[in-house]
């Protein structure tokens, strides 16, 4: 088996700061837009970018993971000799192999990847909202002639000291790394995003790793350690809607954003398209008491109350006289009669029971986690 | 669990030129319905609810629609290591009075028969929508006296016309034959007949035997006709279903149906029950509706864009709505769009079909006007290509 560049997907963090929506589930496996789900996009992305053998790392609450991705094939990932495979720590007999950084979870599969033997790895980030072309990016790192190549996010200067900031030379070469710059030199942002030539990673990590194992994070030991010798280090800039949701306030500004008509991301765009797993689940009915403006509603939703400038995912239920605004509902909701529902996001299989409230604010907003029961329990339909 | 102990039989060879222009380029079995279904999916979901792992299917004339819908079969679990889906091409002559293309008809139905291995046969006509539970079927027939067993539905007299197949049932519940609506008096109290669904279940062997007998007559009789003498023959045992069904045997028919799925008892009996109704992955992406848009009783694909108002009507997936439109009582394949200001009212478009602004058409719930497959409507002259009247 060979493959020229297989895909890692990082998929194993908590997600801490999305409180109770990843309380039972990893961050990449949170519902988004209404029928997708975070790692959509990485998977997606690689499907249509030519990148057909992806190892997805998970580490924390996986099942939702496991579940959501089977044998890949809803994103065309289950080739012969290819594909899909979902790498979780394992016990051997040097002891158990927890992932202790993005590239200690490398390390820790190397023996996946040289099934492969392939010439590139592209590590990914499961966790990002994104339509991003790989290939272009290989092309570049190949006529670059690189060891490494960073996936750059050109942004304000003001923007710059949250991120870590790549200073390049004229070549694009990096020649610098530094991490949440007080006074930036550039506007390089790093997304999370690198094609490393495989055999010279490899080296690397099996030698820190003999000695003292001090590459741990591909941000923070890595790139630093190739910049320190010398390796080809090139930045390559990504134009285009690019989202780290990694908070409850960016997660509902994502989906909100998702809203606007022609919004950047062009998920409607059929050449570049977000695929996803499906269940089996009837069109969706709206009756005659619903009212659904500026929202979008998918597969089997059951709409009776006055939906505005919100998001519904599948098979979520809302009963009559029910107002839902501003508001991300997740998959398999079920939502009362007469709730009030603003500036709020809704875990998946919660259940909002008849004349509940769940009232957030633009710059605070509420929150309830999956399979929370608020209110009196709801009568099935 | 031990594998499927039924196999199962749809034949797509249905009698469709009451539903042109609707199957002009497709069979009966692939009409799409209620937002996202096609009609074979039903049979298709009975079949892998019921856990059945081979399935014979005959193709018709027409069976590109049909490949393309159905491909590995892996939507209904039918793309397991053993079993699965085998079709049977259309006998493209299907002149029957050749000895060699008879003996081809029936050698199909032996051979997929003998290979399936299983006890028992269920055999599922291409035109019906419904979500019948096949486990508890054969249940019933291994309970029942006769060696076959039947499937009627009791539908109010006035919904059915006189030609359509019914049961006329003993006081002992047997099926002495199978009849025509018109031959059959309503049942004084529920003005209802028990409609025949074309589905039947028996022994494989029986089955077997019956094919094989009828290869060695004079005369070329289908299987649809086997069964039906066996009925007879044997006083068929009655199971009576109740969940929601339909014939889909005319324009008509097939309006009423999608129509029939805005009454939420029936959208909730027949799609949203226990056992689900599975249907091919699109991926759409979500549906928009916009500021101005106003939607009212009525079932919605994905993919869409609605900017008009939509009244009691069924929209497939990917459809356009502008701004000013107003479609009510109709229904939309996928991939239509309505130009701003344009009026529908008892419409069928087919998929693809394109209909200008400032535009009014308007059929009647009788007579729904119908538009065939990307068909682009310019004008509401009476004569704008594509549209059919019913006569």
């Amino acid at each position: 088996m060979s493959t020229e560049m297989l895909a890692m997907i990082l998929a194993g963090g908590q997600g801490s700061r999305l409180g109770k929506l990843t309380k039972s589930t990893a961050k990449p496996a949170v519902p988004f837009g209404g029928r997708y789900r975070i790692i959509d996009f990485a998977l997606s992305n690689c499907f249509n970018s030519g990148v057909n053998t992806v190892g997805v790392v998970t580490q924390y609450q996986p099942l939702e993971l496991n579940a959501h991705i089977q044998n890949g094939a809803s994103w065309g990932l289950n080739e012969k000799n290819a594909g899909v495979t979902v790498l979780q720590p394992f016990a051997s007999r040097e002891g158990e192999k927890w992932f202790e950084g993005t590239a200690h979870a490398i390390y820790q599969n190397i023996a996946y990847i040289d099934l492969y033997a392939p010439k590139y790895i592209l590590v990914l980030s499961g966790d990002h909202i994104y339509k991003m072309d790989y290939e272009a990016m290989f092309n570049y790192h190949k006529a670059k002639n690189a060891a490494l190549t960073v996936g750059v996010l050109p942004v304000s200067m003001e923007e710059s000291t949250r991120f870590g900031i790549m200073n390049t030379d004229e070549t694009e070469r990096i020649i610098e790394f530094e991490e949440k710059p007080a006074h930036p030199k550039s506007n390089l942002a790093s997304m999370g995003i690198y094609i490393f030539n495989w055999p010279t990673l490899k080296k690397y990590l099996m030698d820190s790793y003999s000695t003292d194992g001090n590459l741990e994070d591909f941000g923070k030991d890595v790139i630093p350690a190739y910049l320190s010798h010398n390796e080809a280090t090139y930045a390559y800039a990504f134009h285009g809607y690019w989202k780290d949701v990694g908070t409850i306030q960016s997660l509902w500004q994502a989906n909100m954003e998702f809203l606007e008509p022609n919004n950047e991301l062009d998920i409607a765009n059929r050449d570049w398209r977000i695929y996803s797993r499906n269940d089996a689940l009837p069109p969706m009915y709206v009756t005659r008491s619903a009212r659904v403006n500026n929202s979008m509603v998918v597969d089997g939703c059951y709409v009776a109350g006055d939906i505005e400038h919100s998001i519904l995912s599948q098979n979520v239920r809302v009963g009559e006289g029910t107002v839902i605004r501003d508001a991300m509902i997740m998959p398999n909701a079920v939502i009362g009669k007469d709730v009030v529902i603003d500036h709020a996001i809704i875990g998946e299989r919660a259940i909002i029971g008849d004349g509940a409230s769940v009232i957030g604010k633009p710059d605070d907003i509420a929150v309830v986690g999956y399979q929370e029961v608020l209110g009196k329990a709801v009568e099935k339909r | 669990m031990r594998q499927s102990d039924i196999c199962a039989i749809i034949d797509l060879n249905v009698p469709s030129e009451a539903l042109e222009p609707l199957t002009q380029y497709r069979p009966i079995g692939t009409l799409p319905f209620a937002g996202r279904y096609r009609l074979i999916d039903f049979p298709l979901s009975d079949i892998a609810n019921a856990g059945i792992r081979d399935v014979g299917m005959y193709m018709p004339a027409s069976s590109r629609s049909v490949q393309d819908h159905v491909r590995s079969g892996s939507t209904w679990n039918l793309d397991t290591i053993t079993g699965g889906i085998f079709t049977f091409p259309y006998v493209a002559t299907k002149n029957y009075n050749n000895p060699l293309n008879r003996q081809r008809y029936y050698d199909d139905y032996l051979t997929f028969l003998k290979k399936s291995n299983t006890r028992f046969t269920v055999i599922i006509s291409a035109r019906n929508i419904e979500n019948i539970n096949l486990q508890e079927v054969l249940q019933f027939h291994l309970e029942g006296n006769a060696p076959i067993t039947t499937l009627y539905k009791r539908q109010l007299a006035s919904g059915t016309t006189p030609d359509e197949d019914a049961l006329k049932i003993s006081a002992a519940g047997e099926v002495s034959n199978i009849v025509t609506a018109g031959d059959l008096t309503p049942d004084a109290k529920t003005h209802t007949l028990p409609m025949a669904m074309g589905v039947y279940m028996l022994r494989t062997s029986l089955l077997i035997e019956m094919v094989q007998n009828a290869s060695e007559q004079e005369d070329f009789i289908r299987l649809p006709k086997i069964l039906e003498e066996a009925v007879s023959v044997y006083n068929a045992n009655a199971y009576e279903y109740t969940g929601f069904y339909a014939n889909i045997n005319s324009i008509k028919r097939y309006f009423d149906a999608n129509m029939a799925m805005l009454e939420e008892a029936n959208y909730q009996a027949l799609l949203y029950s226990q056992r689900h109704i599975f249907t091919k992955n699109k991926n759409e992406v979500p549906t928009f509706f916009s500021d101005a848009s106003e939607v009212n009783n009525s079932l919605l694909g994905t993919g869409g864009w609605i900017e008009g108002k939509v009244n009691e009507s069924v929209i497939f997936r990917r459809s356009r709505i502008a701004k000013g439109a107003e479609i009510d009582h109709s229904v939309l394949m996928q991939g239509c769009k309505v130009g701003e200001n344009t009026k529908l009212r008892y419409v069928i478009l087919d998929k693809g079909v394109v209909v200008g602004p400032n535009l009014t058409l308007e059929g009647t719930p009788e007579e729904p006007l119908v538009y065939s497959k990307n068909a682009i409507v310019e004008t509401d002259a009476k004569t704008e290509e594509g549209r059919v009247e019913l006569q």
